[in-house]
């Protein structure tokens, strides 16, 4: 399996692995571990922004990369309910092969589960105000 | 400008450097004045020369597995020694039977062959191995029946390294009277001794390349013994024509570079000595106690049945591809899984001994070897313990020690 020089520098350093806790973490994950892959994303949301992200993926290095990635560019992003660029985009960035697109797909609904509770908090809370 | 290290190379089952005995010996034979005849030609000295060199070669690889001169059929390779051998008793017993017995860890020069049979009509009994990778003789036996003519099972396993109990599947066939065995053993030579008459093998194919010898050049040993169950001389149809060779068995003209490469390979490799052989497992052991070190890793096959060359591990809580694409460029190992696409097939071998589809992907083979040095181990070590300690970090895996 080749990797383009992109994915190869975001699966070796993964600078971005690990977890958050705290308050206004929101947590999301997706997959299986013995289907083979499973991502999850922290998010530290602050002021209706992306303050810190981090994420966990038992996964090929196509998907670690992807969430590696995903997670540098989340912070200081404002929330929105979708990746901050598409699967097509993604895939192409990272030179995804086409048998692997469910990966990116499993990687959206991690990030999905982890950003749509913060958006619904945030809209919860501003109405409460 | 600095130097980049090779990758440490820890795949010789998979195949091994040529021996720079044999390569030299080879190169004379390729650059001679007076080598270079056509080993069939009869009719002048070129061709006497070398035919004297292709029966030297035929001596000494008879003389390393424990069989007769006669008795050595050269091939390109242990893929088309197996071939003639399943091919070539299918065809020539059909009239007998069309039952084969081998077992679901073959290579797959046996299994593809045995799945051309089956669509061929010929019936196949899959015999699966225990949790170790070791068969019981008497799973043979039960497998047996009137029509089978063909037991084709390997010696030593290319993946596990597990050693088959050759010996007592072979007075199995031979009480059976009808069944003739034929025995893969391209990974033993060199790494477990081996002798061809002591196996009760009708049957034996034989690499060069896993022996320090060229690629493209193997043999297989066909019996020249009737046995004492009346079955007489084993029997083959040749599978492919034109010329003669080989007793009408295999024609085609001879590379005689290729077959003097592996006739000095197979001498060399039979003197290997029981010296070097604890060596090798020194390092076997050494390497076992680095990885065992990490927790979350399994060995894979018997511990105790099997040649020191080889080391088949799987690794929990690391995916399998992230595994090989972190390791890569530090070692060069075989992998659980044959990446024929983007997408990995797990290791069916280690999956017939029960491992999950994700560890048989995370699993490594380590082949060593005569260059194999302590150095090369400890690289093996501090590679995996770094990577697999990463990997499992990202993974926010924790293994089970």
């Amino acid at each position: 399996m080749n990797y383009n020089e992109l994915t190869r520098r975001y699966f070796e350093s993964a600078a971005n692995a690990g977890e958050l806790t705290g308050p206004g973490v929101f947590r999301g994950a997706a997959g299986n571990r013995a289907q083979g892959t499973w991502v999850q994303f922290d998010l530290q949301i602050k002021a209706g922004m992306v303050s810190a992200a981090k994420f966990l993926a038992f996964a090929c290095p196509h998907t670690i990369a992807v969430a590696a990635w995903l997670a540098e560019q989340a912070v200081r992003g404002h929330l929105v309910p979708q990746l901050p660029e598409s699967v097509h985009m993604l895939r192409d960035r990272f030179a995804v092969p086409v048998e692997k697109m469910g990966r990116l797909l499993i990687i959206e609904d991690a990030w999905l589960a982890a950003v749509i509770p913060a958006i619904d908090y945030r809209q919860s809370t501003h109405i409460v105000r | 400008m600095s130097a980049v290290r090779a990758p440490v190379y820890l795949d010789h089952a998979a195949t091994t450097p040529v021996d720079v005995r044999v390569a030299a010996r080879m190169a004379e034979v390729l650059s001679s004045e007076t080598e270079y005849g056509n080993p069939a030609s009869s009719s002048h000295g070129y061709g006497d020369v070398a035919g004297t060199l292709v029966e030297s070669a035929r001596t000494q690889v008879a003389a390393a597995v424990g069989a007769g001169a006669a008795e050595v059929i050269f091939t390109s390779g242990a893929t088309e020694a197996n071939n003639l051998a399943m091919f070539g008793i299918s065809q020539y017993y059909r009239e007998r039977g069309r039952h084969i017995v081998t077992a679901r860890t073959e290579h797959k020069a046996v299994l593809d062959p045995c799945r051309e049979l089956e669509r061929r009509g010929w019936e196949v009994s899959y015999l699966v191995p225990d949790k170790e990778g070791l068969l019981d003789p008497s799973q043979v036996a039960a497998a047996l029946r009137p029509d089978t003519v063909l037991v084709s099972l390997m010696h030593v396993n290319n993946e596990i390294g597990v050693v088959q109990n050759i010996g007592a599947i072979g007075a199995i066939c031979a009480r059976h009277g009808g069944a003739w065995l034929h025995v893969d053993a391209a990974q033993s030579v060199g790494k477990c001794p081996v002798h061809f008459a002591s196996l009760g093998a009708d049957l034996m194919s034989l690499s060069a390349h896993k022996v320090y010898g060229p690629k493209g050049v193997g043999a297989l040993v066909i019996s020249q013994q009737g046995d004492s169950g009346g079955r007489g001389r084993v029997q083959l149809t040749a599978m492919q024509f034109g010329g003669g060779q080989e007793r009408g068995l295999r024609a085609g003209t001879l590379a005689t570079h290729q077959v003097v490469g592996m006739g000095l390979a197979f001498e060399i490799a039979a003197k290997i000595s029981s010296v070097e052989t604890a060596r090798v497992a020194h390092l076997q052991q050494r390497l076992w106690q680095g990885l065992e070190a990490l927790g979350g890793v399994l060995r894979n096959g018997s511990a105790t049945r099997s040649v020191p060359h080889l080391l088949n591990v799987s690794f929990e809580g690391v995916e399998g591809e992230s595994l090989i694409a972190s390791i890569r460029p530090h070692l060069a190992v075989s992998t659980g899984s044959a990446c024929t696409s983007a997408l990995a097939e797990p290791s069916y071998v280690l999956r017939a001994l029960g491992r999950s589809e994700r560890l048989s992907e995370s699993s490594l083979r380590f082949g060593l070897g005569r260059t194999t040095s302590e150095a090369d181990i400890d690289v093996a070590i501090a590679t995996l313990t770094r990577e697999v300690g990463r990997l499992r970090k990202v993974a926010g895996a924790t293994p089970v020690a």
